[in-house]
């Protein structure tokens, strides 16, 4: 009940606080802002997609300058990004790079200026995003290294508090994912599995945090999950067995089924590769899609800001609710996909382990739709 | 759309941030962990394992003391029950002893009673017997006053030791 209220409170508080904000900056936007109209996609994919320089809260304008490393047509550069701000160019040696403008269809990366011409660079600068998983990984190293040095160190002791609590996800995923769906090959791909699920978790809870350690969109963009769920196939099919491979190449099915056309062993290496299409999609979908649902309704703000205060007032008092009870919603949802990610990534792995018959693959066709429908 | 087309410079150092996490993870982070929570759920099996071990011990132990105490107090109470039958038994004997030595007083007492009512009896006799003869003394001694008397008695004795012969 006094969670409750307190809630009540901070609910009001910040209602207030976004209504004291919102109207200067709604005001000045339509004075001499960029368009003079809010663009919602316009402003939904600059929040979500990856960019050079990290948003300082309270100011559309500056940004924290993060380095920019590109091969361009000769040779390496390396740049702040504070040098290309607001569209201007930067010329290092020969070559002119500047940030592509809104009609370009290499909209908001770098390009190098030759002859006139958009030519995209390889582009590996440390962009928000970059930026972002590295401080998740310093983040998930930290906290993990820390509970091992507590390990190390007071070995029989009860774990308590920060590493009690990431002592018990650990066990949650090795003891009830694990353990049970890899049985005696468990520790072999344990640090696998474990430093998958505490990556993006944390990249999870990374991107629900607005301001600067957190704001970035990591598992909503679909590089990075693309790389995990690679990662999932290459571990999947390197360490798998012979017994595997028979099952994928010629599957235990009626003769007919394989011998005039390769029906089954075509379906089954269509499988090998939808796997991990399907964890790259999931993670990213979800993750987006809650992102995208707490964007909006702030946006919805600004929509109506344009209708008088009465119905701009009864928005803001809605949208607040609604995008809080989202976050603690995607902070649900951030568990729930790591946790997912882990799970099938496990599944996949157990697949590729297999030496007797075919029970566990019915098991885990029966699992998969369910996981589906659950979320 | 940005979002749907894979960048590659974040590919790139997705792999080698993620190649980096894994590799110190797996060098310095997840074995000692794994370890550390299989040993201590060791320790905690084990830690039960004993704990229970124990309790059964105690358990088993009280039994033990109470079904001693219980024996104690059945031999206690088989004492008792002997020491009872014994003092029966000794005051039995006891009264019987009593018994035997009134019994054998009365008899010596009964039997000098008889020797001395026998020794009475005997002198009373012979009281009797000198307070007869007396008598007849004075008696005879009165009848023999005349000659004729005398006579006619002893041929009487005369005649009886005739008769006998």
């Amino acid at each position: 009940m006094h969670l409750l209220m307190n809630m009540k409170k901070a609910v009001l508080i910040l209602t207030m606080l976004v209504m004291a904000f919102s109207f200067p900056g709604g005001i000045k936007a339509s004075d001499g802002g960029d368009a003079g109209k809010i663009d919602p996609k316009e402003i939904i994919f600059e929040h979500l997609g990856d960019g050079y320089g990290w948003e300082v809260p309270f100011n559309h304008h500056k940004r924290m300058p993060l380095p920019i490393i590109v091969f361009g047509k000769d040779g390496l550069h390396c740049f702040s990004s504070s040098r290309l701000a607001e569209g201007k160019e930067y010329r290092d040696g020969d070559a002119v790079f500047k940030i592509a403008g809104k009609d370009s269809k290499y909209k908001g990366k770098v390009v190098e200026m030759v002859d006139g011409e958009e030519y995209r660079p390889w582009d590996f600068s440390i962009t928000k995003n970059v930026c972002g998983v590295f401080i998740a990984v310093i983040l998930v190293m930290w906290s993990v290294l820390a509970v091992a040095r507590w390990h190390k160190r007071m070995a029989m002791k009860a774990p308590r508090k920060v590493v009690g609590i990431i002592e018990a996800l650990i066990s949650f995923i090795y003891d009830g994912v694990i353990r049970p769906t890899l049985k005696d090959r468990a520790q072999k791909f344990a640090p696998y599995l474990l430093s998958v699920f505490f990556f993006i978790l944390y990249m999870n809870l990374l991107g629900l945090i607005v301001i600067f350690p957190g704001g970035a969109n990591l598992t909503g963009n679909i590089a990075v999950t693309l790389v995990l769920s690679i990662l999932t196939f290459l571990v999947t099919n390197l360490f798998g067995t012979k017994h595997y491979w028979k099952e994928v190449l010629w599957p235990d099915v009626p003769m007919w089924l394989k011998v005039p056309i390769p029906i089954m062993p075509v379906i089954e290496i269509f499988g090998v590769f939808t796997k991990p299409a399907a964890l790259t999609v999931r993670l990213f979908a979800n993750m987006l899609g809650g992102h995208m649902i707490v964007i909006v309704l702030t946006l919805l703000i600004f929509i109506f800001a344009a209708m008088g205060p009465v119905v701009t007032g009864a928005t803001t008092v809605m949208s607040v609710f609604f995008s809080i009870f989202m976050l603690l919603i995607d902070v649900l949802v951030s568990f729930i996909q790591a946790y997912v990610f882990t799970m099938l990534s496990t599944l996949f792995i157990s697949f590729g382990q297999e030496h007797g018959h075919e029970q566990h693959e019915k098991g885990a066709e029966q699992l998969q739709p369910q996981i589906i429908e659950n979320k | 759309m940005e979002l749907f087309t894979p960048d590659f410079g974040l590919i790139f150092w997705m792999f080698v941030a993620f190649a980096v996490l894994f590799f110190v993870l797996y060098k310095w982070g997840w074995p000692v962990i794994i370890k550390g929570i299989e040993s201590r759920a060791d320790l905690i099996d084990k830690g039960v394992e004993y704990a229970q071990n124990a309790k059964e011990q105690l358990d088993h132990a009280r039994e033990e003391a109470e079904k001693y105490i219980v024996d104690a107090r059945r031999q206690q109470a088989e004492m008792l029950r002997e020491a009872d039958k014994m003092k029966t038994q000794i005051i039995e004997d006891a009264r019987m002893a009593a018994q035997k030595e009134a019994q054998k007083v009365m008899d010596a007492a009964k039997v000098s009673i008889e020797q001395e009512r026998k020794e009475a009896e005997l002198s009373f006799r012979n009281e009797v017997s000198a307070f007869a003869l007396d008598i007849a003394a004075k008696v005879v001694r009165n009848e023999m006053k005349d000659q004729k008397a005398q006579s006619r008695l002893v041929d009487s004795l005369l005649d009886d030791m005739e008769k006998q012969n």
